[in-house]
């Protein structure tokens, strides 16, 4: 009997199979909190679109003397990403930070340990919760993205690319906010830990893709060999990759002036050209591969027994 | 140390006459060469402390075992050594058969573990407390339901069913934490300081859930600095002092080894010469002293090494002489001389 049902089950089932993610999505859906956090989420997002409308559409009229509605509206989707990404790089360590640091100081870690539930079910569910909120963030603020698509400029695929590139991001700091979690004793220096990665994750890739922009812009007047050029290219890509505001602005621009939303075309300076892959896609990869690593590794991290 | 355990426990029949009065609390045959906790050598350091000193520790199945010792002896680091939650520096410890070091599943899936603090999620209520631990020790989903029905009703908690975790007393929660460790049927117990912290009434509640479930065929291995919660309801006792067992075996052992000598306090309305002659006529008798009279009557205490038939003939002895008997107690060998005997006052 046990067993046909157990057949019968639907994906959301087998999710919420997992003690600790359906324990924590219970836990974050009770009282006031997770609502006073959504609505915050979208006074904040949706006060910024107006600010970037009014200014944009002034702006526009000052110059040109009409509004041009592809301009605004890709600027408007822009802002409303930014200030997504912005958000959600403070929110999902947040969440996380405290998954196996919060068990210690609630003393209820000695319990689960002593349980049979896997190391990788504790992670995978306490990952598991905080991203089901981000996704609810997320698709909360899809109608202030599509605000845009009023004045055109904006296709379908941005949306998917944004969502998908904003998700890949909360699921690395996810796992990295778990992984500081598993290795501290307290929550304020987990949450210190992950902010301090992700932030020199940003700054410092984004330094890397300036310098290397200037320096290719400098080899290009220089006529270097075509190997150099194409190390500089990646190192570039690899950087621009690493970092999910270049992509997204990359995989935009790309969109825009190329209508590719996969792929690239990339001319050298011989005039030679190649097909290389939209940002988006390495960064989701690049992204979800370190993610599973460092879900991995702190999954060693809880196995360890104290000595 | 390693007391030696010899002669089976017989249950209630070799009760002392004090234990007698008060009514059997727990009787049960344990045949303590079946030991469903056992470490060999067990030594725990954390740089120089010495926090466990090849302990030998011997749980018979079946047992109540109460482990006794100061703050600081050792008593948590033992405990969280047996539920897999720290590896011992040497030595071996089995639980229910499974090596704490190899086997740390099948350990796990043997023992109910409370520490000595609460660990409840506040934000959940009664129910769901239990049922995500259910599910964290793989019981089926549609098994709980009627196995939290059960627990609740086992520790009394039915009414709070879906109330908040952190709305219920302190009682209650250790409640709580008790019925959490039964989740999957565990054959052995690990509770430490089950009762600390309590008022009196939770106290006793707690103590007589634990004779519930030692009905219910669970090894219980509680850990105490309160005696008189141990000497009420254990089998066995260990204690540990500075990371050593100094003492450990059958209660009614460790009282005849530790106690060897009865105490029996006669009180009398006169004729104190008599009562001294006719007592030291009889057998097993240690020795006789003459107390101080109490409310101007003569009192004495006698020192006896003999069964319960001998206290029988004292009183006999004195009453066939006609020689006026008010009281004729024996002083219960508590649980507290034992311990101060053989504890040295040494805390690490």
């Amino acid at each position: 009997m046990a067993t046909t049902r157990r057949r019968l089950r639907s994906p959301l089932d087998l999710i919420l199979s997992n003690p600790v993610a359906l324990k924590e999505l219970r836990g974050r859906m009770r009282g006031p909190r997770a609502f006073v956090v959504l609505t915050g989420y979208l006074i904040v997002v949706g006060g910024f679109t107006i600010i970037i409308y009014l200014a944009t559409t002034s702006a526009s009229l000052s110059t040109t003397g009409e509004v041009d509605g592809g301009t605004v509206g890709r600027l408007l989707f822009s802002s409303v990403v930014a200030m997504e990404l912005f958000l959600v790089t403070f929110i999902t360590p947040a969440f996380t930070a405290s998954a196996i640091s919060g068990e210690h100081e609630h003393q209820t870690y000695d319990l689960l340990r002593t349980t049979l539930l896997p190391e990788r079910s504790l992670v995978w569910g306490k990952l598991f919760s905080a991203l089901a909120y981000v996704v609810l963030l997320l698709l909360a603020a899809i109608p202030l993205q599509s605000i845009a698509f009023l004045f055109g400029g904006v296709d379908v695929p941005e949306v998917y690319i944004s969502f998908i590139t904003l998700l890949a991001t909360a699921t690395l700091l996810g796992t990295l906010g778990i992984y500081f979690s598993s290795l501290s004793r307290r929550t304020l220096r987990a949450n210190i830990m992950t902010y301090v990665t992700a932030m020199s994750i940003a700054i410092g890739t984004a330094m890397a893709v300036i310098m290397l922009l200037s320096i290719s812009a400098a080899a290009e007047r220089n006529a270097i060999s075509k190997a150099a050029e194409w190390g500089l290219l990646l190192l570039q890509g690899l950087f621009v990759c690493l970092n999910p505001l270049t992509t997204l602005l990359i995989s935009q621009d790309l969109l825009i002036n190329q209508q590719q939303i996969f792929t690239f075309e990339h001319e050298f300076t011989d005039g030679t050209t190649a097909t290389l892959p939209s940002p988006w896609i390495i960064f989701t990869i690049l992204y979800l591969a370190i993610s599973a690593v460092i879900f991995v590794r702190t999954t060693w991290v809880l196995k360890r027994i104290d000595d | 140390m390693s007391e030696p355990m010899n002669p089976p426990a017989e249950g209630i029949e070799e009760m002392s006459a004090a234990e007698a009065l008060k009514g059997p609390k727990f009787a049960v045959d344990i045949d303590e060469t079946d030991l469903i906790i056992e470490t060999r050598a067990l030594n725990k350091r954390y740089g120089k402390l010495h926090a466990v000193n090849n302990l030998d520790l011997q749980v018979p199945r079946g047992a109540i075992y109460g482990f006794v010792g100061p703050n600081g002896a050792g008593k948590t680091s033992t405990m969280r050594i047996l539920t897999t939650l720290m590896r011992p520096t040497s030595g071996e410890a089995y639980v229910n058969g499974f090596s704490v070091t190899q086997q740390p599943r099948e350990v796990r899936s043997s023992i109910g573990y409370m520490p000595d603090f609460f660990g409840v999620y506040e934000d959940m209520k009664v129910w769901e407390y239990l049922d995500f631990f259910a599910a964290c020790y793989e019981i089926p989903e549609n098994d709980r339901p009627g196995l939290i029905r059960d627990l609740l009703e086992l520790v009394d908690l039915s009414h709070r069913r879906d109330d908040m975790v952190d709305k219920l007393s302190r009682g209650m929660k250790q409640r709580l934490c008790l019925a959490r460790t039964l989740a999957h049927d565990p054959s052995v117990l690990i509770l430490d300081e089950p009762a600390s912290g309590l008022d009196p009434r939770a106290r006793v509640e707690i103590r007589e859930l634990l004779i519930e479930l030692a009905k219910m065929d669970k090894t219980i291995f509680f850990s105490s600095h309160i005696l008189a919660d141990v000497s009420e309801i254990c089998t066995h006792i260990g204690i540990i002092e500075a990371g050593e067992m100094v003492a450990q075996g059958p209660i009614k052992e460790m009282r005849k080894q530790l106690m060897p000598h009865r105490v029996i306090i006669v009180t009398l309305l006169g004729q104190i010469d008599e009562a001294k002659e006719a007592i030291s006529q009889l057998p097993d008798i240690q020795s006789i002293t003459e107390l101080d009279p109490e409310d101007n009557k003569p009192r004495l205490r006698i020192e006896f090494s003999g069964e319960d038939t001998g206290v029988s003939e004292m009183l006999q002895a004195l009453t066939t002489r006609s020689i006026p008997v008010v009281n004729f107690a024996e002083e219960s060998s508590n649980l507290e001389t034992v311990f101060m005997k053989v504890t040295k006052g040494i805390v690490t």
